[in-house]
């Protein structure tokens, strides 16, 4: 015969993959983040990956005024189109069709004021809304530099030195990277991966208790000839599995898509063996279960589907906090880590990915920090049911 | 057989049970008659064991259900006034849930709520889910899963509300059936005609107390007054409670 939390197990577990829509909407979340994971991750090394000047392509209106420039502008790998006489629509639909990043228009006394030594006016015609700012700047550097060498050389036809006008020199040093942003960014991105121990079990452990008590159907079970804490197994456990296996699911996922993207280019590395992937599977089968715990313990308490819905969604945000404070302090791994849940298997993940040398206890640690507290908030629900409050309540 | 002597029960100022005692026999239907808010739900709860009585005791064919609340369920069904039915199961599955929770299974299991189903008159309703049900059909797979482990005792909590001519006879019936086989029959009910018809003894509580047991005839020679309704209203002592 079956033991009776498995039956209530069984049972429960029907009942929620009837539940399409609610189904459909875990599935849907638990498969959406890495995708969207992998495809920003995909983006940001096809931006780090660009050649730095690679197709910027300027068009120019009166070219022929100014061999000089075109010639230096050629010289920086900027790219010069001639183009005919233009209005000011035509401009903007060249340039709203991002084939180049700006016009460059010279006026037509351009040739009288640079010989009369006038100001000569170069109009730079851009869209600021098309995301070209570094390539537009390049072509301004070149602008500039051409000025500058414009400015000397009548300077010294003077007689007078051109340094006088720079009485500063400014250098420009960027240290920052692309591999040390995104470095702080990947814990956090990790830990994400957990999340769905919290949210695919939660209807599940909402619908068993709350709305079992909505429904009124709670008095009847508990008249039955089954201990509370087999009930309260068996709810757990359904919650616990469908958790599981979300986090199971997002993990195969992500290894997939991660393994897949040329990481290395953005200075990150996943070198997770599929063995490794699935000890840390196992290792996060106990954050489900604390999870479906924590949210059957809470939601037996609320009145109403809706109540415990509310009080949960709070819950839910409360695991994420260590993870994402670790990564912003930029702490070290240390074995502390290990022993809380949510953090520690983030941690576990991230060292695999590095591909550091941990051993077992990080496993170990792992898997008891969040095995520990799921029984204990089991005992609690177990006891809470049993309660006259609760019975009077129901 | 299910005896109560002087049970009580408090809830921190409220005194929902005030010293209850009956005896309902086996082979009779046993009418537990008051008025909304006499202790009848707490008395009930109290039986099968949810509750723990301050003081009295209960034995239910001698167990006492605060000591083996295990051992006195299963050998009892109980019809709550909430239904508790299950929108996405079929009422098949939801009469095999409740079977196995009570240590059926297998073949005899599904033989079992054949034969219920049979009792009920309630064919129909086997392989469709809850969800759309009436309230007439709802009580039945209730009293279906109420039935289904052939409990030696039945605590219904008004069984016959919202059932049809056709169903409440099948359900008159079905309770004639169990008092032959020597069940041990309470049922809570507000519908006197049922009372005289169907039950051989009453008890008739109000504020928590047992006010009379007898059998209607019993309880009408007492009081003096021929009608049961008037009897039970000058038993009570009050208006209150008799517009349900």
């Amino acid at each position: 015969m079956k033991s009776k939390f498995m039956i209530v197990f069984l049972k429960e577990l029907r009942e929620t993959l009837r539940e399409k829509r609610t189904l459909g909407l875990i599935a849907l979340f638990t498969l959406m983040y890495p995708v969207m994971l992998g495809y920003l991750m995909n983006q940001l090394i096809e931006r780090s990956t660009r050649p730095e000047r690679e197709g910027i392509e300027l068009a120019v209106i009166g070219a022929a005024k100014a061999p000089t420039l075109m010639a230096q502008l050629k010289q920086k790998n900027i790219t010069v189109r001639e183009v005919g006489a233009m209005d000011e629509q035509a401009i903007g639909e060249l340039l709203r069709a991002r084939k180049v990043v700006a016009v460059l228009r010279l006026s037509d006394q351009f040739i009288d004021n640079y010989r009369a030594m006038r100001p000569a006016r170069i109009e730079l015609w851009f869209d600021s809304a098309a995301d070209k700012g570094p390539q537009q700047r390049d072509v301004e550097e070149v602008l500039e530099a051409y000025g500058a060498n414009v400015a000397s050389a009548r300077l010294l036809a003077h007689g007078v030195s051109p340094a006088t006008l720079a009485p500063i020199q400014l250098q420009r040093y960027d240290t920052g990277t692309n591999a040390s942003r995104s470095a702080g960014l990947i814990g956090s991105i990790l830990g994400m991966l957990f999340f769905p121990a919290f949210v695919c079990g939660m209807s599940a452990a909402v619908d068993s208790t709350a709305g079992e008590r909505e429904r009124r159907s709670m008095e009847v079970l508990m008249s039955q000839p089954v201990r509370a804490w087999e009930l309260v197994v068996g709810k757990w456990l359904t919650a616990g599995t469908l958790a599981a296996a979300g986090v199971t699911l997002e993990l195969a996922l992500a290894h997939a898509i991660l393994s897949w993207l040329p990481l290395e280019e953005i200075g990150l590395s996943w070198s997770v063996t599929g063995g490794e992937l699935a000890l840390v599977c196992l290792a996060s089968v106990p954050l489900s279960l604390f999870a479906a715990a924590l949210q059957i313990a809470l939601a037996m308490n609320a009145r109403s589907f809706k109540e415990a819905q509310s009080l949960l969604s709070f819950v839910v945000v409360v695991p994420l906090v260590p993870g994402v404070a670790v990564s912003m302090l930029e702490l070290k791994t240390a074995t502390w880590m290990y022993m809380v849940p949510m953090l520690s298997n983030q941690t576990l993940l991230q060292e695999l990915a590095k591909g550091s040398e941990i051993g077992v206890v990080p496993f170990l640690l792992t898997f008891a920090s969040a095995a520990l507290p799921a029984l204990a908030a089991v005992l609690f629900a177990s006891w809470r049911m049993k309660s006259e409050r609760y019975v009077l309540a129901v | 057989m299910i005896e109560v002597h002087e049970v009580r029960k408090q809830f921190g100022a409220v005194q929902a049970l005030g010293g209850v005692s009956f005896t309902a026999r086996d082979g009779q239907i046993t009418a537990l008659l008051g008025p909304n808010g006499a202790g009848k739900t707490t008395l009930l709860r109290t039986l099968v064991g949810l509750l723990r009585r301050d003081h009295g005791t209960i034995a239910i064919d001698g167990v006492d259900p605060a000591r083996d609340p295990l051992a006195v369920r299963r050998n009892i069904g109980f019809l709550t006034d909430q239904f508790g039915l299950y929108e996405r199961l079929s009422t098949r599955e939801y009469l095999a849930y409740f079977g196995e929770l009570n240590g059926m299974d297998g073949a005899a299991l599904h033989k079992r709520i054949d034969e219920v189903s049979d009792l009920l008159a309630m064919d129909d309703l086997l392989e469709r889910r809850s969800k759309g049900f009436s309230q007439g059909q709802r009580i039945k797979v209730a009293l279906a899963r109420t039935l289904l482990h052939s409990p030696r005792h039945l605590l219904l909590d008004e069984p016959s509300r919202g059932l049809d001519v056709m169903s409440t006879r099948a359900l008159r019936h079905a309770l004639s059936a169990l008092r032959r086989r020597g069940c041990c029959v309470i049922m809570a009910t507000h519908v006197m005609q049922e009372v005289t018809h169907l039950c051989d003894d009453v008890i008739v509580i109000a504020k928590g107390h047992t006010v009379a047991q007898g059998s209607p005839q019993d309880l009408c020679r007492r009081t003096g007054i021929a009608n049961l309704e008037d009897a039970f209203v000058s038993l009570v002592g009050t208006e209150e409670g008799i517009a349900a």
